[in-house]
């Protein structure tokens, strides 16, 4: 968020107090040390991307080394990384927009509306996500080969939609649950639907969220392993095509590390949009 | 309400709830039943055609085994120790974040990197940094003159590092959910304690924490059914040693039914693990009230 988007919400100073009991530069020093936490990994990662073999696993570890680019090189020429990259791309965005095209009605009724088994329907939901994958893979893979699902991408679209729906509807829900009950009695009052109440007045207002869990529905799907590796053969998503360089004998680190690097792109593009547009939803909110 | 318009109602909540309903029977029911079923056989990939159904001989087996004790009391600790630390770290930064008017937009994209990577990646760049001998972790240790540790060597430190790259990798999620939150929190309370003359911390604990719980309680929710099942984490770095002092649940379950191949057992240690599981939700959702439906239409 820019500072100008922020400066609307400035003389409402409150809000801006729940952590100010910090001076400015102890916060700021909290955050970037945080910041630091963070990154650290991510760049030895990329710096091990930028080292010879024996570079990356050298006995002392190396900060200063002349970067080599030969990693970049091989990874982009091979065209496998290209691959990876569309069926990952195709399964991700997919995942997230059925999650949400499923997930989202089905919150805001749980939210919204009174009916019996409202508590259990919404815990069967949640209990979706907690069967350990060890129990699922073996009846998911027989179903899969029988009904033709097997290394296709609805499969895995299908496949990452059971496992993301669940936090999609539970978020959603919390969402929805505040928003004033009065923005959709005046609908009605004014003789909408309840799907036109949800549709025109409802959705509008909770973007925010929606950019929230479509990010992180986005990220799970994209990152997802073991289903993927298990569902696939030669429909291979970034993280299974990643593991191709983990071999028995040797991990080929350069390789691994370049295509993770590579790879980041495209998450920290859709990361940036829907940041966007979390802005434009919050500041709507502000006006509102 | 006249009946047609109860009628209507009922049909919009039907219409509203089916696409989900059948997508979530048709792809986890299955393997549900499935898997229930295996877990009351003796079924075994080494001698498949001597399956036959030994009901509760499996949950027997393993309630007798130490292996079994020493997998809950490890999956356990690991749980509550990830996501307490998950939580205090991800709220803390939300809070300073939302107050934060320089870089914002930078720290936000750095703080997302750890959800972002390529998982795989990132945990075997972990193994090398924790590398005894030639991880960058105890070179830095060394060079300001501290003596070296062996993270993944002794029980303790196998588990404690274990939790901090957990926290490394998930810590932005609940960040994520709660600065989502404070976006959309109502600010008015906080102006109404802080004209009564509350102070700061007074604020943060007793109006803006309470007015995040919802959005906490489906984070902690989410983040304690995922870290009870970890896998690839443990799975890279420790294997479930040394010894098996960081071997939770899943990784027995994974040993016992890809490894040795009996699915019937397996089947059982995962039956046991979801109903863990639901008992655990169920008394932490009851305890925060978070099953009624705050304002109804």
């Amino acid at each position: 968020m820019g500072e100008a988007a922020r400066q609307p919400l400035k003389p409402l100073s409150p809000a801006v107090r729940v952590g100010r009991f910090l001076q400015p530069w102890i916060r700021r020093l909290v955050l970037w040390l945080f910041a630091l936490w963070c990154l650290f990994p991510i760049y030895w990662l990329f710096t091990m991307s930028l080292k010879r073999q024996v570079d990356a696993i050298s006995r002392k570890p190396k900060f200063i080394f002349e970067p080599i680019w030969d990693n970049y090189v091989k990874v982009l020429g091979s065209g496998e990384v290209w691959l990876y990259f569309q069926n990952s791309l195709i399964v991700a965005l997919g995942t997230t927009a059925l999650s949400l095209l499923l997930g989202v009605p089905t919150a805001y009724v749980l939210a919204r509306y009174r009916f019996t088994g409202n508590a259990d329907f919404g815990f069967w939901i949640l209990t979706t996500r907690m069967t350990p994958p060890v129990a699922m893979l073996i009846p998911f893979f027989v179903v899969y080969i029988r009904s033709g699902l097997f290394d296709t991408h609805l499969g895995l679209i299908l496949a990452h939609t059971a496992i993301t729906i669940s936090i999609v509807v539970w978020l959603m829900k919390g969402f929805f649950e505040d928003l004033p009950k009065e923005l959709e009695e005046a609908a009605f009052m004014d003789g909408a639907t309840g799907y036109q109440a949800f549709r025109q007045i409802c959705l509008p207002v909770t973007l925010p969220g929606i950019a929230a869990v479509a990010i992180l529905t986005f990220l799970f799907s994209w990152n997802e392993f073991l289903f993927s590796l298990v569902l696939a053969d030669r429909v291979q998503t970034v993280p299974v095509g990643l593991y191709n360089f983990v071999g028995y004998q040797q991990i080929r680190w350069g390789e691994l590390t370049a295509s993770a690097v590579i790879m980041l792109t495209p998450v920290l593009l859709f990361v940036f949009v829907f940041q966007r547009q979390l802005v434009r939803g919050l500041t709507l909110g502000a006006i509102k | 309400m006249n009946s047609s318009a109860g009628r209507d109602r009922r049909r919009f909540v039907l219409l509203m709830l089916t696409p989900a309903t059948v997508l979530l029977l048709g792809l986890t029911l299955v393997p549900f039943l499935v898997s229930l079923a295996f877990s009351f056989s003796n079924l075994s990939l080494v001698t498949p055609d001597d399956f036959a159904y030994i009901w509760f001989e499996n949950f027997g087996r393993m309630f007798e085994s130490p292996e079994f004790w020493n997998a809950v009391r490890i999956t356990v600790v690991f749980t509550i120790a990830a996501v307490a630390v998950e939580l205090v770290l991800g709220v803390g930064i939300a809070a300073l974040l939302h107050n934060e008017t320089r870089a914002v937009p930078a720290l936000r994209l750095i703080y997302l990197l750890p959800l972002a990577i390529t998982p795989v990646a990132a945990v075997f760049t972990f193994r090398i940094m924790l590398n005894p001998s030639l991880g960058v972790f105890n070179y830095l240790l060394k060079q300001i003159g501290l003596p070296p540790q062996d993270w993944l060597g002794t029980p303790g430190m196998a588990l404690t590092t274990l939790v901090a790259v957990d926290a490394w990798q998930w810590t932005p999620f609940i960040l994520l959910i709660a600065a989502g939150g404070l976006a959309a929190m109502d600010e008015e309370p906080l102006e109404a304690a802080q004209m009564d003359g509350a102070g700061p911390f007074e604020i943060f604990f007793h109006h803006t924490l309470p007015m995040l719980y919802p959005y906490l309680a489906v984070a902690v929710v989410f983040r304690s059914i995922d870290a009870f099942k970890t896998f690839d984490i443990i799975f890279v770095l420790t294997g479930g040693g040394p010894g098996i002092a960081t071997r939770t649940l899943n990784l027995l379950a994974y040993k016992q039914g890809l490894e040795f191949l009996e699915m019937g057992y397996a089947a059982a240690i995962a039956i046991v693990m979801l109903i863990m599981t639901i008992i655990f939700s169920q008394v932490f959702l009851r305890r925060i009230n978070m099953f009624r439906p705050k304002a109804a239409l």
